[in-house]
């Protein structure tokens, strides 16, 4: 078992970061790694940092520290190519205008396409635009408005963007907000999916816990903008969510299944 | 209907409109006639025998170049106003809104007041300080919001170009209404008009307008990117702050020079964007074409019924394309909204 571990990629390295919007620091120190094939969930209370430290990775935030993906420094290379290798989806917004599903899944290309007045979408292009829409279950969607699906059809369609833009690594900045739970499952389903075909990573909030539970190999808490604790599933002592959260978590957990569990016989 | 023959409908519907607006008028000259007269000034071929002596004059020097300008002008603001709604991700946003053409309308009053157009300085000085005045507004208002706010937020951007919008306003009435003399020209003006309007001026509008149609459609995808939100348009590869900023400048110098030779023609920033995407979907490579025949065929529109609807007076074209705008808005709209 440990030759295998040894051998596995470290994709993201994330080395003393700190950040903040010009007042005091919100991210403060952050440190961890995720390698080939992990998923690692984001955990904190309201106001921990999460949300900026996703957006610190994405390099939308100015910051501090080592931020690298397979080696490379995210800071330092043109937007443009460094969107060729990492993709953010983000809570669910409404789309303002009249983009058909396949207009909307083809902008995903945009980092892979050259710029200027007559370049066109490629066939390689057209192949993976479908290939995203297929994964994602959009295919059927494909001639319909954005503007007029229902919230959990959007953001699959926007899952499906995600993926056309053929990145190593995804970050989610709770992409299940709002959603009904078949389709927060669902979005799950295909992230996992997408995740298991080598050579790709996830960094991920999820407002859910149970969800992330069941979505994540790592479990990173942060707390006041500092990592509290960032361990692997199976180490994962749950108990350490009651003093993040300052509530009996397990307790309110056990409580829900019981009703669930009743409501069975 | 496919793209190709939508856009074939309206470039149809906007030649025919064209050859109304020149044909219509004081005597009333056929679309045969009008061709013809073109053709012979082109192409030296022979004018009809029957056609009065004074027609092609008329034609060439007077219809011609006004009906070329308002086309033109409603290109050129359509346009503006599709871009400006994209940036801003702000289906009510408008060039207007963003103090443009107000700053322009400042920089013609103070022309105007100050008399300098009277003393024979040349036509270009007003365009050029109108124009001058609108590139300023919009480099204020850019460096104002990236002062207020680092990321340079669409929400910035709207407020500080209202405020500058209503500051500029404010200065001109008081300048109006302090020098009654130049106060009534100066109203004039900001209603706008297509009269008195020379072969110079078509020219400059013409290079703007199609220099600044491929300098959108040379952005066509940003601008769909863009369209999706600022931080997934950056984290989609989009370098966010630099296109910003060059296309907020593109749209200043075409919103600008519209305003600065014709004055504030209201309305056809905000509405055409809304009725082109209805009809066209909201991709950028066919909404802004689109957006500038359809711009420039409803303006073309409102000059004719701006000089044709009451009997030997001129109303403002401002008035009309508000007038017209305004209730087929609200048709497109609801009729638009049923459907769904």
């Amino acid at each position: 078992m440990m030759s295998i571990t040894e051998m596995e990629i470290i994709m993201l390295q994330v080395e003393h970061l700190s950040c903040g919007y010009g007042g005091p620091l919100i991210i403060k120190d952050v440190s961890f790694q995720v390698k080939e094939g992990e998923k690692l969930c984001i955990l904190g209370p309201n106001g921990c940092g999460k949300t900026t430290l996703l957006r610190a990775l994405a390099c939308l935030l100015p910051s501090d520290g080592r931020m690298e993906l397979l080696g490379s420094s995210l800071r330092a290379i043109p937007s443009r190519q460094r969107a060729q290798k990492l993709a953010l989806m983000s809570q669910f917004s409404p789309a303002a205008f009249d983009y058909t599903v396949y207009e909307t899944v083809m902008l995903g290309r945009y980092a892979h396409q050259e710029s200027g007045l007559l370049k066109g979408e490629s066939k390689s292009d057209r192949r993976i635009v479908e290939e995203s829409l297929r994964l994602t279950g959009t295919w059927d969607l494909r001639e319909r408005l954005v503007t007029r699906l229902s919230g959990g059809q959007l953001q699959r369609v926007f899952l499906a963007r995600t993926f056309a833009q053929e990145p190593q690594a995804i970050l989610l900045d709770e992409p299940t907000n709002h959603l009904d739970l078949r389709y927060q499952v669902e979005l799950i389903e295909s992230l996992k999916t997408w995740a298991a075909q080598g050579g790709r990573c996830v960094v991920g909030v999820l407002h859910d816990m149970n969800l992330a539970l069941s979505f994540a190999d790592t479990m990173l808490l942060l707390n006041h903008g500092q990592v509290q604790s960032c361990s692997k599933l199976e180490d994962f002592d749950l108990s350490l969510l009651d003093k993040l959260y300052d509530m009996d978590v397990r307790g309110h957990m056990v409580a829900s299944l019981q009703r669930w569990l009743s409501s069975g016989d | 209907m496919k793209y190709h023959a939508k856009m074939i409908v309206l470039l149809f519907a906007a030649l025919a409109v064209l050859l109304l607006g020149i044909g219509i008028g004081s005597v009333y000259v056929a679309p045969g006639d009008i061709l013809a007269v073109i053709a012979n000034h082109f192409f030296g071929t022979p004018l009809p025998e029957a056609l009065p002596a004074s027609y092609p004059a008329m034609v060439l020097n007077m219809r011609l170049p006004r009906v070329i300008l308002a086309f033109l002008t409603g290109a050129a603001l359509a346009m503006s106003g599709t871009v400006t709604q994209s940036i801003l991700q702000n289906p009510l946003a408008s060039p207007f809104g963003l103090g443009i053409s107000s700053g322009a309308a400042l920089g013609a009053a103070i022309v105007i007041i100050s008399g300098l157009s009277a003393a024979g300085l040349g036509a270009f000085l007003l365009p050029g300080v109108s124009l001058g005045f609108a590139l300023l507004t919009m480099f204020l208002v850019i460096l104002i919001s990236s002062r207020l706010d680092r990321g340079v937020s669409n929400i910035t951007i709207i407020l500080v170009g209202t405020v500058f919008s209503l500051f500029c306003n404010a200065i001109m009435n008081l300048m109006a209404s302090s020098t009654p003399a130049y106060g009534e020209r100066v109203q004039l003006w900001l209603l706008g008009s297509f009269s008195m309007k020379e072969w110079n001026a078509v020219c400059v509008l013409a290079i703007a307008t199609v220099l600044g149609l491929i300098f959108f459609l040379f952005y066509a995808r940003e601008l769909d990117v863009m369209t999706f939100g600022e931080d997934s348009a950056r984290a989609m590869g989009v370098d966010l702050l630099k296109i910003k900023r060059i296309l907020l400048a593109a749209i200043a110098v075409l919103t600008g020079a519209a305003v600065a030779f014709v004055g504030v023609i209201g309305f056809v920033d905000l509405i055409a964007p809304h009725i082109v995407r209805r009809w066209f979907g909201a991709a950028h490579k066919k909404v802004l074409p689109a957006s500038a025949l359809f711009g420039g065929t409803f303006l073309v529109l409102c000059d004719l019924a701006a000089r044709t609807l009451l009997p030997a007076r001129e109303i403002p074209i401002g008035a009309i394309t508000a007038l017209l705008g305004a209730p087929f808005f609200l048709y497109i709209f609801f009729a638009g909204k049923k459907n769904r």
